[in-house]
């Protein structure tokens, strides 16, 4: 009886552990967001926001001073024009940081749910997705201009686009909305196959172009939604795709990288790359970059050809981000599950510095 | 071969089946997933319960009483005579502990299931795309609506009323928990012995320490733990092994309600 009952408690004690430990795993997981302006790249780095000098790789500062393991950073974050670095974090905040110092100007608390993606920011305005259904418009100084007067259908985890008519953004739930950019009202939506998780992006000729969870890289009509085009992919679509005004170019699940011509006369063409690709590319002038999940950094020339491997430690899962500095382009890769949190590789591949935070 | 690979991942499949199944709503899939593992589970449940009142008996019998107080003096005399009792009667001291203990990795698996289904974050979608056997064609259901009445089922509930949040699921889960432990909880002739005073215990603690986990998790795993209660007291009722009286204040269990019944 006796054994029945230690047994008994054995197993609640048991049952609150795995209990606790797998729901708390659930609060931050996700990869790091890399921005850069000419003197610091920022990294939204889990819990904190860092701050690294471009020509050293040394840490110019983090925030927060000390680390709550509430506030994970993971959205890319994005430089206004008047001086502002605009994070956004898990703990439902949204939060503007002086990029010369990391000192906090402001804050936006009105969010019901996590900020998954990042901001778009314009002259005037902060355009900010969050999973709550919601896009929030905010002004410069962190005010709300307004929410959108819809909820979306599911979560907004990609970082919207604008024309400067229309905001575009994709959800979970499969549809791609534009809102207008000075009310949020609904201009249109459109129905796609499969949840949209990255970002759009816009091409010429008044097109939009969205990768899906459903394997298809989807043109619509900014003007009406209406689908003009759609390409199939082998597998799933995680990022949004990038454009040099040739190609539209997206990678996919089982590592095929796609180039898809934005006018009939082009030729597309596709890479196999070693692993998912799930970071959208970089476009720098006639350069592709990608990475993929097995740790490499793929340089390959616009036309497909001269594609020549980087193997980073770590998984690759973050959108690489393009760094100018007096001594050249520098190609910022933050992996996951490597020893390093920031990477920097000049344009021929070769790694300039790394960046490990100290502890 | 992975825990992961071994169950979670087959526990997890079997859910999106259900939730494709149903049309997209993965509420009402929690609720039928956790209905047919308790369905499949029942026979273990129910050669859990066959022990447990073996057992309660075995503790209420005049004849265990009378050893008890004839070797009190006695520790290792009293269990010999205490096992030579069991190998008498034939009980198994540990035969209504084993079920459980099969139960338990199935309970985690279940929970886990929910838990990767929902991919609230990007790290765990990326996770459940994986976990998906391509041939059932579910990649496509992937992220979930986790939309469930007035829920977000990846969110912690709240209603708010007058700017005021309150955790209806959480007070639900805490009540449903503390009414299959009371109804089931078995009798005992002597309220002062050490199981009963466990037992006490256990039907105080579970519903708050079910409702915190409601309270600060997932609302999907409140609508697991409410379906899971619910299925549990239908399946003692189904066994008549609920001791409703048990639920009147004042009204003390009938002692050996569980044997009377039987």
């Amino acid at each position: 009886m006796k054994t029945k009952y230690i047994f008994l408690i054995g197993v609640l004690l048991i049952l609150g552990t795995v209990l606790s430990g797998c729901a708390s795993g659930l609060t931050a997981s996700s990869w790091p967001g890399v921005t850069a302006d000419a003197n610091n790249a920022y990294i939204a780095g889990g819990p904190y926001v860092y701050a690294v000098n471009l020509q050293t790789g040394a840490e110019a500062w983090r925030y927060p001073a000390k680390a709550a393991t509430s506030t994970p950073f993971y959205a890319t974050p994005v430089l206004t024009p008047d001086g502002q670095l605009i994070v956004s974090s898990f703990d439902h905040k949204l939060y503007s940081l002086d990029p010369k110092t990391g000192a906090e100007k402001w804050r936006f608390e009105q969010a019901k749910d996590r900020w998954i993606g990042g901001a778009l920011v314009t002259n005037d305005t902060i355009y900010a997705p969050n999973a709550d259904y919601n896009l929030y418009a905010l002004t410069l100084a962190g005010a709300l201009k307004w929410v959108s007067p819809f909820q979306a259908d599911q979560a907004i985890w990609g970082s919207p686009v604008t024309d400067g008519t229309n905001v575009y953004f994709g959800t979970l739930g499969r549809h791609v909305y534009a809102v207008n950019v000075q009310t949020g009202k609904q201009a249109w939506v459109q129905t796609v196959t499969g949840a949209v998780i990255g970002s759009p992006v816009l091409g010429t000729n008044n097109t939009l172009y969205v990768g899906s969870y459903g394997g298809v890289l989807v043109s619509l009509n900014t003007n009406n939604g209406e689908i003009l085009k759609q390409e199939k992919t082998s597998s799933w679509i995680w990022s949004g795709p990038a454009q040099d005004g040739t190609n539209v170019y997206v990678g996919d699940a089982s590592g095929m990288f796609y180039a898809f011509p934005m006018t009939g006369s082009g030729q597309p063409w596709t890479q196999q790359l070693n692993g998912a690709i799930v970071g959208s590319p970089l476009v720098s002038g006639t350069t592709i970059v990608a990475g993929t999940e097995t740790g490499n950094i793929y340089f390959m020339e616009n036309t497909g050809k001269n594609v020549r491997p980087v193997a980073v430690a770590g998984k690759i899962y973050a959108t690489p981000a393009l760094a100018t500095t007096p001594a050249g382009t520098l190609i910022l890769v933050a992996p996951t599950s490597g020893n390093n949190l920031l990477v920097a590789l000049g344009l021929n591949g070769a790694t300039q510095w790394s960046f490990t935070p100290a502890k | 071969m992975t825990w992961d690979t071994i169950i979670v991942n087959p526990f997890t499949n079997l859910l999106l089946l259900i939730y494709k199944m149903i049309g997209g709503n993965f509420g009402i899939a929690i609720i039928l997933f956790t209905i047919l593992i308790r369905l499949i589970t029942h026979p273990l449940m129910a050669s859990q319960i066959k022990s447990s009142t073996k057992m309660t008996e075995f503790q209420q019998s005049k004849q265990w009483q009378d050893i008890q107080k004839k070797y009190k003096d006695d520790k290792e005399k009293l269990a010999q005579e205490q096992m030579s009792l069991y190998k008498e009667l034939g009980i198994s001291p540990f035969a209504s502990c084993l079920p459980s203990l099969v139960q338990i990795p199935i309970i985690f698996a279940l929970y886990q299931s929910i838990m990767r289904s929902l991919a609230a974050t990007p790290a765990q979608l990326l996770i459940l795309t994986r976990a998906i056997y391509p041939f059932l064609h579910l990649g496509d259901l992937a992220p979930l609506n986790s939309k469930f009445l007035w829920m977000n089922l990846g969110q912690p509930e709240r209603v708010y009323m007058f700017g005021i949040g309150i955790p209806v699921l959480a007070i639900i889960v805490a009540i449903t928990t503390y009414v299959q432990s009371k109804v089931t909880m078995p009798a005992s002739a002597n309220p002062n012995d050490q199981g009963a005073m466990m037992n006490k215990m256990m039907v105080l603690y579970m519903p708050l320490l079910l409702g915190y986990f409601a309270l600060t998790f997932a609302s999907g795993l409140s609508v697991y733990f409410i379906a899971g209660n619910l299925v549990g007291i239908a399946q003692y009722a189904l066994l008549g092994k609920v001791n409703w009286r048990a639920l009147i204040p004042g009204q003390k269990p009938a002692t050996n309600a569980l044997a009377r019944k039987k």
